[in-house]
């Protein structure tokens, strides 16, 4: 935000980053062969629900879309609100590859509407040797990824775990550089 | 084809604002010509007033919170708040803030700090009680509002001549009498300069309370567009209200110095709208069911 943003408040939402989502793609062969992870064949894309009637509209048809793509390979989309007011499209498909052209396909629809401003983030859920949960969460306002491991109980996250997930991974994801905006999300229905 | 945003624009805010802020600027003008002109001493007062400035910008939040009684948090110990504050700022694409509780039972919150990274917010545990989830939403972002905006830097830098010229005026015997030596009485320089930081006190004090109105608005506007409902915050700000009205006379006056970035302030019976930090909620709601209604496309951007 400019000087004179700041000067004169002014508040418009950041629209998404330039899209960076398919860089999953490359990394999952390093994620799958090297960091042994493996894909629960789950992602999630998380947004905003306004309650305007064009906002309904347009996510009735966005899950009708992702519908007829993903039954070509078995695939499935649903879609939950969570506590927080927030709603979850959950798109399960055995393709890696699959599952982030259907992430895609939601955002993009979503970003067509005019309302891509109130898409929060996309996660991949993966489970490490040990069938722990981990998730990559890609954050669409700054267009970068960032580990989460919830480490059980009470809101704790494996902060260790995952600043190594950063290193393994390396150049082949970008990773969000500032720490204070790896936010966590609790309750990931994947 | 994108649709245009959801929210239309804010010219008329825009530009009162603006306004404001040149008006403070033309009269703090007047002052330092004035400083200048009375030399050696009004740049003194000038420097100490500089210092006690910074000091409450690097400062004042840690007195702030303790005056208050609040806490900074961990995501343990209030683990709504945390994820409901750590949703908002990817949304509102900010660092995260410190998150405090304060143990009132008056419903309020409040934002402090200088920039975004060292920003804290904090709602009291009335507040908590009161509200739903989604009005705690809306209060938290317009809270989140403030911090992005750097409302408490805008306000500490547009009040620093009006600090100098209150410490002209205060002091001014001071500075006017023994200390200009002996011969040397009736120093005509000094005497214009009380006088100008007298006019400049005065008018500025009053640009400034309607510099923080145009800034509550703003933060209002802010927190629907972040949450998409203004309707949960004209709510909010409705039962906040009828809240404030039950609440106890002391516990307000002990509040009385931290109200500048509440969500409302305390009530203090009738304060003419001239004073107050705070536009009437009246005209919050106004602005923000405007909003809601741009929203559901009733009215065209």
């Amino acid at each position: 935000m400019g000087f004179l943003d700041i000067l004169r408040g002014k508040r418009e939402l950041k629209q998404p980053a330039p899209d960076r989502l398919f860089a999953m793609s490359t990394a999952y062969v390093k994620l799958e062969m090297e960091l042994h992870l493996t894909s629960t064949g789950k992602a999630a894309i998380v947004f905003q629900p306004l309650a305007t009637a064009d906002f309904e509209q347009l996510v009735r048809d966005m899950e009708e879309i992702v519908r007829s793509t993903g039954s070509e390979n078995e695939g499935s989309v649903k879609s939950s609100d969570d506590e927080h007011g927030y709603r979850w499209m959950i798109i399960t498909d055995r393709d890696f590859e699959d599952l982030v052209v259907g992430v895609n396909a939601v955002s993009n629809e979503i970003q067509g509407g005019g309302y891509g401003d109130r898409i929060l983030a996309a996660v991949f859920a993966f489970r490490d040797e040990k069938d722990r949960p981990l998730y990559w969460i890609y954050n669409y306002k700054r267009g970068a990824f960032y580990p989460f491991v919830p480490s059980g109980g009470g809101q704790q996250r494996d902060n260790e775990r995952e600043l190594r997930l950063k290193a393994q991974i390396g150049q082949d994801l970008p990773v969000e550089p500032e720490l204070e905006r790896w936010f966590p999300l609790w309750g990931i229905p994947i | 084809m994108p649709r245009p945003t959801s929210f239309g624009k804010d010219t008329g805010l825009q530009i009162r604002m603006t306004v404001t802020m040149f008006l403070l600027g033309l009269v703090y003008v007047a002052l330092v010509v004035a400083l200048l002109a009375a030399g050696a001493n009004g740049v003194t007062v000038a420097i100490i007033a500089g210092g006690l400035a910074a000091l409450n910008l690097f400062a004042s939040d840690k007195l702030a919170l303790a005056a208050m009684g609040a806490r900074v948090v961990t995501p343990q110990e209030a683990p709504q708040l945390h994820a409901m504050v750590e949703r908002l700022c990817v949304q509102a694409d900010l660092p995260k803030p410190k998150v405090a509780v304060a143990n009132t039972r008056m419903p309020n919150a409040f934002a402090l700090g200088r920039s975004p990274k060292s920003a804290t917010v904090c709602a009291t545990t009335g507040i908590m009680e009161l509200l739903t989830p989604a009005e705690l939403e809306g209060v938290m972002a317009h809270e989140l509002t403030h911090v992005a905006n750097r409302d408490v830097l805008v306000m500490t830098l547009a009040g620093f001549f009006a600090t100098i010229a209150a410490y002209i005026v205060q002091f001014g015997f001071f500075f006017g009498g023994g200390a200009m030596g002996g011969d040397d009485d009736d120093n005509p320089s000094f005497f214009v300069l009380l006088l100008v930081s007298l006019v400049v006190y005065v008018v500025s004090f009053l640009l400034m309370q309607a510099l923080s109105r145009y800034r509550e608005f703003a933060a209002d506007r802010g927190a629907a567009i972040i949450t998409g409902r203004p309707s949960a915050l004209a709510s909010a700000l409705t039962k906040i209200a009828s809240g404030m009205n039950r609440i106890p006379q002391k516990d307000l006056r002990a509040a009385g110095e931290l109200q500048a970035f509440f969500i409302f302030p305390a009530a203090k019976g009738s304060i003419s709208g001239l004073f107050a930090t705070h536009p009437p909620m009246e005209k919050r709601i106004a602005a923000l069911q405007r909003l809601e209604a741009q929203l559901q496309g009733q009215i065209a951007a």
